[in-house]
């Protein structure tokens, strides 16, 4: 009997000692979070953008159906990998993390994954190749604790391919292709996304019209390819049937057309519609403790529905103690006004500055080197047009920042070729100018953002090779355009003046081939926000040779008084400049560099 | 379980030493039971999918047949006198009565017997089945949240049909050679289908010399059950292998000591994958293993049995006694090369292994079946995955190192009069070996369930049961933003007859089942929406089944 007990007792503690007992729980990460204001002033804030499929992969488990290397598919990356590398993102020197969509998506359609989120099934659910809840939880509140913000790309105009126009009246999709090619034009239609049609699309037989096709919906459950969740936008009044669109500066088609790739537009005039998605989006900031949104497709949603879910949302998040939720829209076009339009009264805090991106940065910078390079003065043009064209008032209840000061600020974006695809000149000259215009990006007024992968030179052309996986880099933070960019963040962070003080163009050129002012571009940021802080950026966006602020034998004129002695803040040797006797200032700049001046008695150490 | 019957009906005959215990080999008729076939269709290693025991569980589906394929615990067959052995010979072989086929006359078709050899045939067989519904229109339908459930209603139906050579040369050499069919539902009566799933659950040959046993096949291998659980919760293993086994006397009383080696490489793309290739001569394609990578399991038991005897005395009932036994596993799998069929390209997959230790205690008093067994085990790495089953989820190099799966379980029986108690129970810390915020692979789990019977006469009597069991998953709840927490509890009236006799264990039994289950909403949210039981907080089950056991080799 001794030896029985012996053996049971050391039986027993042995499995005490090596099982784990701990019950299962929730990780304090994974929690309900308490919500709060993380924000001070937005313009402090450096935004990264990231596609969580191509960032960092974090567990194997969810790599369902990834196929590497094919960058239309999953790839694989996940929150539990951008919690993994944070301290790259904070090295890099950003603090806001802009994070692709979370919710679940179709999951593939011809061929093509919903990898960047945007093909929304359930908005009320994460997308599994993403993680859980908790997943999604732990990284926001990882991110704060480092003092990162996340915000969260959010899409209102469609949903994914979720049903099918049933235009030949047989009861399944078709797609079907007819013309002789001699006698008649040979035409594809697809019933998944026919044309626009401004009665809705047609149904039609060979005796002709045969009414209005009736919308199906696709069971398909093994792609999720089902009914859309939550409410209405399960039902097909949710949606306006129209087809997709072929004129974009067709209002009616712009506001009601299918987003191409039979992506299907919600009914956002419905009372009922506009409800579910303020309440399926401010959900989402309850549950995590987001900090913003970054919202899709804006252009294609009518005013009043922006006029309904923007103040909605910051009324139902300052009640729970979220203030300075920023929210800024997408529309992806050139025209100026018409981003501005969407910072009216009662809309957005902000858009992303797609006209600077073609005016400026494609025109600019991306072409030096290049005859088709734009002088700067389409730069100051551009900005001059801004007091007109914005709001100049901050949005009630927003983020305390009027519009025209709080423009996102981008190179590229996973929705255009990376700079370096189309930039000009040979590989040296190319990764140049994209510094030079990080250099700009960094130092102009506004919310800079940075799309990941520029850090490491991605180059990738139109979508999806724009999407490369940033994990095959092996998060280096030794290349040279990373430790650009991380020493724009220090200065930036460094000087108010860069963030918060007013922008005022005081040089800026015509010229782009050898004229000594080639190139040239200056600003001054000061007052405003920022007080008695100033700084003074000049660029050179020549590829070719240094270029001075001097036009005409007229030196560039600065609201500074004479003798102040500037220092350039980016240069290892420090040199200075010292204004003159007449206010003005000679600066000369190596080509494709950019000067960032301070005076010395507020240089950081 | 083993002890419940083997030792204590063996003991009860006075047969002393009876090695019954030799457990882990011989004994378990049962050990179908836990051992379901792998899924026809298995899912990837990458894929985000069920776990090391997806028998039960909805969230972890399997195949076709569900958890209603698990297979049933067979449990030791009632006590037949005509069966009894010689001492010493239990848990290998000896020379039946019963059914066997004593001095077989001359025959045509078998060899002239050598002097002194006797050999026969013998049959046995385990099964159940049932017919059930749920009152609401549909089939009765297994409800277990856990992977070791109560056995009522969640059991389905199932049998095995076993054949069985003998043979006894001399009185140190004696052989055997068993093979068992499983039949897998439903059957022809039920579906129409005249194609039934079979599958070789034992296929191995056994000889004896003198104390020393030694064995080579196919085999379920596995020590005792939880009846009412359908569960061996310390060792079962079922591989193609071989293994050797004895028992030797001391003055504690007797020990034995079992030793195992097996493999299995499931046919799934976590240890097997073929391509096709570009075939060497003429035209088409040839296939080429690509991923071949068995598990390979090694085994040690070592049991110690205290009982009254020549040279010790423990107790004061000569029928009473304890059981003691210390278990352990190795597993290993080699690395391998696997090619991703979307992508064609290939990927590594490491190597693993794993461990598991256990220990058990029982006490047995030798008479009516009256028993109580403790079962303790860790185990961890490729370990904790039931061999039957592929790990779903890895580290992000794919592996399962840290991988753990911590038992504590319990079950006995008491009889006495017309009545009779049998219970089970455990609690489990199942951990995969991601370092995942959120997974349905890290959980606690644990059931717990009692049946008392009443028999009115030696063949007619009544059981009832209750139970209940709990998984938490760690996964959150929306609704209380904690783990997902899922419970169950089932009440069932068991009116039967049993023409055997009075017990527990008594069979064959013919029932009449009648069970009541109640869901709370974190059971409910274990199923897809679309699932009638995510819909429903109550089902009932009204069905009419029989099981039985008779013979086998696993009930020397």
């Amino acid at each position: 009997m001794k030896k029985a007990t012996t053996v049971l007792a050391l039986s027993v503690a042995l499995s005490a000692f090596v099982n784990q007992t701990a019950c299962v729980s929730i990780p304090e990460e994974g929690a309900q979070p308490v919500l709060g204001t993380r924000v001070g002033d937005w313009r402090d804030e450096v935004i990264y953008q990231v596609l969580v499929d191509r960032f960092a992969n974090g567990t194997v488990n969810n790599d369902f159906q990834v196929r590497p290397g094919a960058l239309a598919r999953y790839q694989g990356g996940d929150w539990l990998g951008m919690v993994e590398h944070l301290d790259y993102i904070e090295s890099l020197g950003v603090t806001t993390l802009w994070i692709s969509p979370v919710v679940k998506n179709v999951e593939t359609d011809a061929d093509v994954d919903g990898y960047h989120g945007y093909w929304a099934q359930d908005l009320t659910k994460t997308n599994p190749h993403f993680g859980e809840l908790a997943d999604l939880r732990q990284l926001v509140a990882e991110a704060h604790k480092r003092k990162l913000k996340v915000v969260l790309d959010i899409v209102t105009n469609h949903m994914g391919q979720a049903f099918f126009y049933d235009m030949n009246l047989n009861g399944k999709a078709d797609i079907y292709i007819g013309g002789t090619g001699s006698t008649s034009k040979v035409e594809r239609v697809s019933e998944f996304d026919p044309d626009w049609d401004p009665r809705g699309v047609q149904a039609a037989t060979s005796l002709g019209n045969a009414g209005r096709a009736p919308l199906i919906f696709i069971q398909d459950p093994s792609i999720n390819r089902v009914p859309p969740q939550p409410g209405i936008l399960g039902r097909l009044e949710g949606y306006h049937g129209f087809g997709r669109i072929l004129n974009y500066d067709d209002d009616q088609q712009r506001l009601l057309g299918d987003f191409p790739g039979g992506l299907k537009d919600v009914n956002t005039e419905s009372p009922e519609v506009r409800e579910a998605m303020v309440d399926a989006y401010a959900r989402w900031v309850e549950l995590t403790d987001l900090d913003g949104f970054r919202i899709d497709t804006v252009k294609h949603v009518e005013y009043e529905f922006w006029e309904m879910f923007a103040p909605a949302v910051r009324k139902r998040l300052a009640a729970l103690g979220k203030k300075n939720f920023l929210m800024f829209g997408e529309a992806f076009d050139g025209n100026d006004k018409l981003l501005g339009s969407y910072t009216q009264k009662n809309r957005l805090d902000s858009v992303f500055y797609f006209s600077q991106h073609f005016q400026v940065y494609r025109d600019v910078y991306q072409y030096a080197n290049d005859a088709e390079q734009k002088g700067t003065k389409q730069i100051a043009d551009l900005w001059g047009e801004r007091p007109k064209n914005y709001a100049a008032e901050p949005q009630e209840n927003g983020v305390g920042i009027p519009p025209t000061k709080a423009l996102v600020n981008f190179i590229d974006n996973h929705d255009v070729a990376r700079f370096l695809f189309f930039a000009r000149g040979n590989e040296q000259e190319k990764k140049a100018s994209l510094r030079n215009a990080l250099s700009l990006l960094m130092t102009e007024e506004g919310i800079p953002c940075l799309y990941y992968g520029t850090e490491q030179d991605f180059a990738g052309g139109n979508d999806p090779a724009n999407r490369e996986v940033l994990w095959d880099t092996e998060f280096k933070t030794t290349g040279d355009t990373f430790l650009h960019f991380s020493k724009l963040a220090r200065i930036r962070k460094s000087y108010a003046a860069l963030r918060r003080g007013d922008q005022s163009v005081i040089f800026s050129t015509t010229s782009t081939k050898d004229e000594p002012d080639a190139g040239m571009f200056a600003f001054e940021r000061t007052g405003g926000d920022a007080g008695n802080a100033y700084a003074l950026v000049v660029a050179n966006s020549n590829g070719k040779k240094e270029g001075v602020t001097e036009a005409g034998g007229k030196a560039m004129a600065t609201s500074l008084t004479a003798g102040i002695v500037l220092v350039d803040v980016m240069d290892p040797q420090k040199p200075t400049f010292t204004v003159g006797a007449d206010k003005t200032i000679k600066v000369s700049v190596p080509p494709q560099s950019t000067r960032i001046l301070v005076p010395q008695e507020q240089v950081v150490p | 379980m083993l002890i419940r019957w083997s030792v204590a009906r063996l003991l009860h005959r006075s047969l002393f030493f009876v090695a019954p215990l030799v457990a882990t080999s011989l004994v378990s008729f049962g050990a179908v039971a836990q051992a379901p076939p792998a899924p026809a269709s298995a899912p990837p290693p990458n894929a985000p999918v069920p776990t090391d025991d997806s028998r039960v569980t909805p969230l972890e589906p399997r195949g076709a047949q569900g958890s209603q394929v698990a297979p049933a615990a067979a449990k030791p067959p009632p006590v037949d006198d005509s069966r009894v052995r010689p001492v010493d010979s239990a848990g290998s072989q000896g020379a039946s009565t019963g059914n066997s086929i004593t001095s077989p006359a001359p025959s045509p078709y078998l060899p002239a017997p050598s002097s002194g050899h006797e050999g026969h045939f013998e049959f046995g067989s385990y099964g159940r089945v049932w017919a059930a519904t749920d009152l609401q229109g549909r089939l009765g339908r297994g409800s277990n949240i856990v992977a070791f459930g109560p056995r009522v209603v969640d059991e389905g139906s199932y049998a095995e049909l076993e054949l069985r050579r003998e043979d006894t040369w001399s009185e140190k050499t004696k052989g055997r050679v068993v093979a068992t069919l499983a039949l897998f539902p439903p059957f022809f009566h039920f579906n129409g289908n005249s194609m039934n799933a079979i599958g070789v659950r034992n296929l191995y040959a056994q000889g004896s010399y003198e104390k020393i046993n030694l064995w080579a096949g196919s085999r379920m291998y596995r020590g005792d059950d939880i009846y009412l659980l359908n569960w061996w919760p310390l060792d079962n293993q079922n591989t193609v292998g071989g293994g050797a086994f004895g028992s030797f006397d001391s003055k504690a009383g007797k020990t034995i000591l079992a030793v195992h080696m097996g493999q299995q490489r499931l046919d799934n793309p976590y240890q097997f994958q073929q391509v096709p290739v570009v075939a060497p001569f003429g035209f088409g394609t040839v296939n080429v293993t690509k991923l071949d990578r068995p598990r390979m399991v090694e085994t040690l038991k070592i049991t110690q049995l205290f009982k009254n005897g020549p040279q010790a005395r423990f107790f004061a009932d000569d029928d009473q006694g304890f059981k003691v036994s210390l278990y352990g596993e190795a597993h290993q799998i080699s690395s391998g090369v696997f090619q991703d069929p979307l992508t064609q390209r290939d990927r590594d997959l490491p190597s693993d292994t794993g461990f598991m230790i256990g220990s058990q205690l029982t006490y047995f008093t030798g008479k009516r079946d009256t028993h109580a067994h403790l079962f303790l085990r860790h185990a961890r790495g490729i370990a904790a995955y039931d061999p039957l089953e592929s790990p779903t989820t890895f580290t992000i190099d794919r592996s399962t190192a840290g991988a753990s799966d911590t038992r504590i379980a319990f079950s006995g029986n008491i009889e006495q009069g017309p009545f009779a108690v049998a219970w089970g129970g455990y609690v489990r810390f199942f951990r995969d070996a991601s370092t995942d915020t959120s997974t349905t692979q890290k959980y606690d789990e644990g059931a717990v369930v009692a049946r008392p019977s009443f028999f009115f006469n030696d063949h007619f009597g009544m059981s009832i049961e209750g139970s209940y069991q709990q998984r938490r998953l760690q996964v959150i709840d929306p609704n209380t933003d904690g783990p997902l927490t899922a419970q169950v509890g089932r009440f069932a009236v068991m009116p039967f007859f049993s023409p055997s006799g009075r017990g527990t264990f008594k069979r064959p039994q013919i029932r009449l089942l009648y069970a009541l289950t109640a869901r709370d909403s974190g059971a409910k949210r274990l199923y897809a929406a679309e699932d009638i039981v995510a819909q429903r907080g109550v089902d009932h089950y009204l069905g009419i089944g029989a099981e039985w056991w008779f013979n086998s080799s696993s009930y020397p």
